[in-house]
């Protein structure tokens, strides 16, 4: 028989009969033995988050008090009490937890497709999924949930049209009426997290494979970073959002008519880190929190906005310091009128002559040389304007502040500006150039002002000095971890003498600034952790320097092993990490993945000591990011400000019964250390994070020499920021090969004196006192179905 | 201040939009929380890292020496660490801290048992509400009655202050000094 191929068959003499060929398996799809959960529906690891619902019981902090989603309510939910439907409390903040996990993963989803659509048509279907000789394990997510090992980018369709039937199913599961259990909502949860982690490796794979985005490199080229970084000079366009197509337009067109140096383009947000893993002349401004500040300032001829973390309020401030926008995607229209189809000269004239505010092209391939032209001709235009506030307007302003504390009450931090005001009106504007850091630029302040005081503006003008010489470098996204990484590092990693992968990940919602994303990278890198960064942490570690005025990106390697500083990309290039630890169970401990998510993420709980922070989490994608971390068995710290989401996955030290493992030799429960403690946490300030991060890193596998090591850091971390020993360190000693090296007689007499704990002395040995005695060989699970014998049977 | 002088002001929440459902904070006086707090049978004073800022660590203290366990969260301990503070004081991590507070069977920091009065006092304001909200709504069986004697008005709380501007830092810290003289 000839080859199948897609299509259809028509019989000969059967005139009716026509057979439909959807998919074709071949030989090379026999790459692994496909494993027991191949496009898991929300039930199919069920079982999976209940082990981790019953180590890592939900805490709830609701945000509101009543349910007013159904005209039966409002409904007074307080203290528990059930709505008139009869959902509780407890499994109402599930129901919104999960709505937040619909809401990010749909964003990730959602942009994925929309590139593949866009994309497709200018490349084609057959894009090869390549990413060169040192990555052989392309799409790790993929593999591991779908069971596809994706050839070209039309693979990742099918990939789509799961992720996608899954968001319907579990969004009705948010119906009234329908699901009414916490813990079910928190699967479901789980589940959207999981897939949100898949719709993020299909965009990223997708832009890859057709930009030609680095696939993994090290040394990957830096780019400035910073408010600092535009050359006011030139022409200058703004890009904000995710969706890096359109923008690529544009520089694609620079390149094409050799305007790269006549024409500056730089970005907010994840946009601006994609552009430049393609054209190193782009500018990365800022991260999201100062993006009505970057408007505000005046700087952008134009503004292109795409698709995610753009303001609503966008086409108002730009009108405002007279910038035009274009909108480039259905989901953030924003009002404006689409002129797609219009002849690019009149689109061109409409917005320079400022008939129009803005307008929206939805064709990512005609952008390129409407944005050029408007922006230089909008250039000239304004030049000769100063949007910042002169001297005279400043004071005027500051003189007018009455000191009501109206703004400190609608800011998210609390800011007490008023006193700053009063501060800088005598002549120290120290105090207000300083909040511009810690502000996360939400511009409520000015609403309730009761003078009209321009606070932003005031703040921006104050901080000015500090904005000229805002110049950072930060790496270019780097993309995948190569499997040549996974086989130098997987060893290292799982037996912990690399003592962790810190990933910051997220939102600029900051409790007190940036400098807090530059301290956590800068503690761990020095530490010998891999700190892999991505989106707006990765941008905002980069606007700090160290002593000699280099940044992290210029002091560390970018390479995937001990000390590195990794920018792996964008939002969705946080896949990649998710990435990193599956790769691990797959090439160094040679674990099948396909179809394998249970086993694989159990592997990863108790033995790839990773822990990610998101310290500014602040949208629905940074919750469905951290869920779909947790249930891959990744812990994460949030900021403060993520308390917010309502849910944390805690774990209790204090409940010895809650860390049984089942020691897989033999299938006889193991009672262990609380390792990782908690899956999502919030700690209150950095210096809480920091040794906080660093006991999420232990795991129950640790060999003796990686438990030292991770001990260490912990005991470390908590003196240098707490100035205290943790008080529970005890019970992460198994024996006296796990204690510090440093010290090691005093973490004994310790143990003897305040532990009531055993000691050989003349041996140095611990007799009697941990939770479990040493074991090398024990190899824990928490999946009855890993025993070896039940295997066997 | 008297709690019978408030004004529907007051009732404002520090951080404005942060309207929450019909059970709001009763805004008391030194002395009623003070008393609340003597009363207690098994009181906790939860500390955070603004406690750090200008004199409240000593109006901490102060209130620990009067016999109430501390637990300090966030970064408060390095404060009762650099003050030498040899009272019973805590580490703990305040999320984690909650959520053992909402569990009846659990035996507490010294080993003795849960606590039927905490009283929030320096922690950054919104992870306060959250942890707040958590007792009030979690907290009812037994009942948890937490409280803020911070300068803001905490909707969640049981009992609270109202919000102090930074000009009226002294009569907050003379609001602190009431509770410690009641205690």
């Amino acid at each position: 028989m000839d080859k199948l191929n897609l299509g259809g068959i028509s019989l000969k003499d059967l005139e009716n009969v026509r057979i439909n060929i959807g998919e074709v398996i071949d030989e090379e799809d026999e790459w692994e033995e496909m494993g027991p959960h191949p496009k898991p529906k929300m039930t199919d690891l069920r079982h999976w988050d209940f082990k981790l619902l019953d180590r890592y019981k939900p805490f709830y902090a609701p945000q509101c008090d009543v349910c007013a989603l159904c005209t039966y309510g409002k409904c007074d939910l307080t203290g528990n009490k059930r709505g008139a439907c009869g959902i509780s409390m407890e499994a109402m903040q599930g129901r919104i937890v999960l709505l937040a996990c619909l809401i990010g993963c749909s964003a990730h989803t959602a942009h994925g497709r929309h590139m593949l659509h866009d994309v497709v048509r200018k490349f084609g279907r057959d894009v090869p999924i390549d990413l060169g000789p040192d990555i052989a394990v392309e799409a790790p997510l993929t593999r591991l949930i779908c069971g596809i090992k994706p050839k070209t980018i039309s693979d990742f369709e099918p990939v789509l049209d799961y992720i996608e039937e899954q968001i319907v199913q579990l969004t009705d599961a948010l119906h009234t009426g329908q699901e009414g259990s916490a813990a079910d909502f928190e699967s479901k949860a789980l589940q959207m997290g999981m897939l949100d982690s898949l719709g993020k490796e299909v965009a990223d794979m997708i832009q890859i494979a057709c930009y030609g985005m680095p696939c993994g490199e090290g040394d990957v080229p830096l780019v400035d970073v910073g408010m600092g970084t535009i050359n006011q000079e030139k022409p200058f366009i703004l890009v904000i959002g995710h969706n890096a197509p359109p923008s690529i337009d544009i520089t694609d067109y620079l390149t094409e008519h050799g305007l790269e140096d006549d024409v500056e383009i730089g970005g907010i947000c994840c946009t601006s880190i994609d552009i430049t893993r393609r054209y190193q002349k782009a500018k990365i401004v800022s991260a999201l929190g100062r993006q009505l500040r970057v408007v505000r300032t005046g700087f952008s001829d134009l503004i292109i906005i795409d698709e995610q973390c753009i303001r609503a309020d966008i086409v108002e401030q730009a009108k405002a310091v007279g910038t035009p926008v274009i909108a480039t995607n259905d989901k953030a229209m924003h009002g404006l009128v689409d002129r797609t189809d219009d002849p690019a000269d009149e689109i061109i004239d409409d917005l320079v002559k400022g008939r129009v505010d803005g307008v929206a092209i939805l064709d990512p391939f005609k952008l390129g040389e409407i944005a050029v032209k408007v922006a230089m001709k909008m250039h000239p235009i304004r030049a000769n304007k100063d949007y910042i506030l002169s001297d005279d307007d400043f004071m005027m302003h500051l003189d007018n502040c009455i000191q009501c504390g109206n703004c400190t009450l609608a800011c998210p931090q609390g800011l007490k500006i008023g006193g700053a005001n009063k501060k800088a009106l005598e002549g120290d504007t120290s105090a207000l150039a300083k909040m511009f850091d810690i502000c996360v630029g939400c511009g409520r302040c000015e609403q309730v002002c009761k003078k009209g005081i321009p606070i932003v503006d005031v703040m921006v003008k104050a901080a000015r000095p500090l904005i000229a010489n805002e110049k950072g470098r930060m790496r270019i996204g780097r993309g995948p971890i190569r499997d040549t990484e996974i086989r130098n590092v997987g060893a290292p990693i799982v037996l912990g003498t690399i003592p962790g992968i810190i990933a910051p990940i997220g939102c600029g919602n900051y409790p007190n600034g940036t400098e807090d994303v530059y301290l956590i990278a800068k503690e761990f890198a020095e530490r010998g952790y891999i700190v892999t960064m991505t989106g707006c942490m990765a941008i905002d570690a980069a606007l700090w320097h160290d002593e000699d005025g280099k940044t992290l990106y210029e002091t560390h390697h970018a390479n995937f092993d001990r000390g590195g500083v990794l920018n792996v990309g964008s939002c969705v290039s946080n896949a990649h990490i998710h990435g990193a630890a599956i790769k691990v169970a797959s090439i160094f401990a040679r674990r099948n993945i396909r179809a394998n998510y249970d086993e694989i993420a159990d592997y990863i709980l108790n033995r790839v000591g990773a822990c990610g922070v998101a310290w500014g989490a602040m949208s629905q994608k940074a919750a469905s990011i951290a869920t779909g971390f947790n249930r891959l068995g990744i812990p994460a710290v949030v900021g403060p400000h993520g308390v917010k989401y309502r849910r944390a996955f805690l774990g209790r030290k204090d409940i010895p019964e809650n860390w049984e493992f089942i020691d897989c030799r033999d299938g006889s429960t193991i009672r262990c250390e609380p390792c990782p403690e908690h899956l999502l946490v919030a700690a209150e300030t950095v210096e809480e994070c920091l040794p906080l991060m660093a006991k999420l890193c232990l795991r129950v596998a640790d060999t003796p020499q990686g438990r030292q090591i991770k001990l260490t850091h912990y005991i470390d971390l908590s003196k240098k920021y707490l100035k205290i020993m943790p008080p529970d360190w005890s019970m992460f000693v198994r024996s006296e090969a796990d204690l510090p090296l440093a010290d090691k007689e005093l973490y004994l007499k310790i143990l003897e004196e305040e532990h009531d704990w055993k000691i050989d002395w003349d041996k140095m040995k611990i007799l009697k006192g941990p939770i479990r005695p040493p074991d090398p060989s024990f190899d824990p699970t928490n999946l009855a179905r890993l025993i070896r014998e039940a295997r066997v049977k | 201040m008297k709690c019978n002088g408030c004004s529907p002001s007051d009732f404002i929440s520090f951080d404005v939009g942060n309207v929450h459902g019909p059970e709001s904070g009763r805004i008391a006086s030194s002395e009623v929380i003070g008393g609340l707090i003597k009363s207690a049978k098994r009181p906790l004073l939860v500390i955070g890292a603004e406690i750090l800022e200008g004199e409240m660590i000593d109006k901490a203290i102060g209130i620990g020496k009067k016999g109430i366990p501390i637990a300090a969260t966030g970064h408060s301990i390095a404060g009762l660490v650099d003050k030498g503070y040899e009272g019973e004081h805590y580490y703990y991590e305040l999320h984690e801290l909650t959520n053992c507070l909402l569990d009846p069977e659990w035996q507490g920091l010294d080993g003795n048992g849960n606590y039927d009065v905490v009283i929030f006092l320096g922690i950054t304001y919104y992870y306060a509400s959250a942890m707040l909200s958590a007792l009030k709504n979690f907290g009812t069986d037994p009942l948890i009655r937490a409280v803020s004697i911070d300068r803001y008005y905490h909707p969640h709380a049981r009992m609270t202050f109202k919000n102090f501007t930074p000009k009226y830092d002294d009569e907050y810290m003379e609001m602190l000094d009431r509770i410690i003289s009641v205690l």
